[in-house]
């Protein structure tokens, strides 16, 4: 909609004797105003998202593998990691990486960087633990099979087990980056300027709650629902490689 | 080809090995009886150390099996290296195939020749080609091992282990999972293998087939070898009360 049709809209509205053009409770006019600040934060969650997922995918493979290890201090030091990481909240993680360091070790992380790598560690941790019950639901035939054609343990996990693990973890896999992509909110205390932080700015400067609140709410329901559309096609692709 | 002295094997309190010793000629095809949790897997399983022996000495060509001699007469564990070029050349057949279910009958083949010996893979589909002709799926090369009927795949399960070009096959009661009328096209691969010269260890109840094909029947009970003859002599006259009873009862 550009300026003139707008004023074009707004004048039908005047002759009709209709005052504002609104959604539910938000004004078109407002919303206009508020988008583009909101779309640009959107962009920056989508960001952190993609960088939690890569990073946090990475870590979960690292630690399921030390996990399901037959060495013990390795499976020890999987399990110490995922028991803590997933027993204390994200937000309080975020508050140690970002004002805790600062404060004790001088090591002042930027909000992104502590934003990426609290997401990154916490999605580790869930992931860790999707991974190994994956490759721990695989037949030990397999496994068995793999080695008495001479393989070594990397070459059975990279082409025998993780291959079939791969195929059941997409739907949890999935459940967990949607999970992540809504816990990026919660790095806009940490200053970290995404959609949240994005709408509580404007909400400081227009007090009008509801109506940003809305929108970023509905930004992160459309993410969502598209990060689950792409998840589900990939499902069936699978599904029909697998020759199922 | 395999000599197997004195082994022992125990899972935790559980004694399943005792004093276990067995020598298989080059060729020759030695059927391993007995009842059920008898040590039998368990036995075949030490031979390519998927499981370790806490006690005895196993050689397989000649190459002791996760041990290794020092110049200074000590023995030690073997490195990984070797113990992976030992396994690629024992050949191991499983009761439930354990086909890799997320790749087609000719990539089941090719993956331990591609992965394992790092041969070019058009020598490989080759060879897995010929060999898939050779156990009668041709045809089937193409189909994943879903699409397979267990028999079909059980031949698709030897042709992958073949593939390897190993020395010795083993065995794991390649039948007990398939339907009866399924069992007759499996065995007759593992009879051309026999006629072939391959050396073979193979764990069945399949009694007939033992009759037929194999040099020396042995019978194990309780973790141990109690007899160990031609099958002419075991079926007919068994020398030990309780090969007679588990034949009684099989037979
Ligand atoms: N990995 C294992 N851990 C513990 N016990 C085992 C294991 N594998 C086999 N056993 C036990 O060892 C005994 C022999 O088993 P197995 O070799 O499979 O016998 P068979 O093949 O003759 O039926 C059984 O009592 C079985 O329960
Ligand atoms: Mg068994």
């Amino acid at each position: 909609m550009n300026g003139r049709d707008f004023r074009a809209l707004k004048y039908l509205m005047l002759l009709t004797g209709c005052k504002t053009l609104r959604i539910g409770p938000i004004d078109i006019e407002f919303l206009l105003v508020i988008l583009p600040v909101l779309l640009k934060g959107a962009l920056i969650t989508i960001e952190l998202t993609v960088l939690a997922i890569f990073f946090g995918t990475i870590i979960g493979l690292f630690v399921a593998l030390m996990k399901i290890s037959r060495f013990k201090i390795l499976a020890a030091i999987g399990s110490f990691y995922t028991w803590v990481i997933r027993g204390i909240p994200l937000l309080v993680q975020l508050f140690i990486l970002y004002y805790g360091l600062a404060q004790y070790l001088d090591i002042q992380l930027s909000p992104k960087a502590a934003a990426i790598l609290g997401l990154s560690i916490c999605g580790g941790a869930y992931i860790a633990e999707i991974i190994r019950a994956g490759i721990q639901s695989i037949d030990k035939g397999q496994m068995e099979a793999a080695l008495s054609l001479g393989m070594s343990y990397a070459q059975a996990m990279r082409r025998v087990i993780l291959p079939q693990a791969y195929r059941r973890l997409l739907p949890p896999m999935g459940n967990e980056f949607i999970a992540l992509m809504k816990d990026t909110s919660l790095v806009s205390v940490i200053t970290m300027v995404e959609l949240m932080r994005s709408g509580i700015l404007l909400n400081t400067t227009y007090f009008r709650s509801m109506e940003i609140y809305l929108t970023v709410g509905v930004i992160y329901l459309i993410m969502t629902t598209f990060f689950i559309c792409i998840i589900n096609r990939l499902e069936k692709r699978l599904a029909i490689s697998d020759g199922e | 080809m395999i000599v197997a002295e004195h082994v022992h094997k125990s899972f935790g309190k559980l004694h399943v090995l005792k004093d276990v010793s067995l020598t298989v000629e080059q060729g020759e095809v030695v059927v391993i009886i007995g009842p059920s949790g008898s040590g039998k897997s368990t036995f075949l399983r030490c031979l390519n150390y998927l499981e370790t022996i806490d006690k005895g000495y196993i050689t397989v060509g000649g190459q002791p099996v996760g041990k290794r001699k020092l110049p200074d007469g000590r023995i030690v564990d073997d490195n990984r290296k070797n113990i992976y070029r030992l396994r690629s050349q024992i050949g191991m057949v499983f009761q439930r195939f354990n086909l890799f279910p997320h790749q087609t009958a000719l990539q089941n083949v090719m993956e331990g020749p591609v992965t394992v010996s790092k041969i070019p893979v058009a020598e490989a589909r080759a060879r897995a080609e010929a060999l898939l002709a050779k156990v009668g799926l041709a045809d089937k090369s193409h189909a994943y091992p879903i699409q397979l009927s267990g028999g079909q795949q059980q031949r698709v399960a030897i042709a992958r282990a073949l593939a390897m070009q190993p020395k010795v096959m083993l065995f794991d009661e390649p039948t007990s999972a398939l339907d009866p009328e399924l069992v007759g096209e499996v065995l007759a691969v593992i009879k051309d293998l026999a006629r072939d010269g391959m050396t073979m260890v193979v764990v069945t109840h399949e009694m007939g087939f033992a009759r037929e094909v194999a040099d020396k029947v042995v019978f194990m009970d309780n973790g141990q070898i109690l007899e160990e003859s031609p099958p002419h002599v075991i079926f007919n006259r068994p020398a030990h009360p309780r090969t007679r009873e588990f034949l009684s009862k099989i037979l």
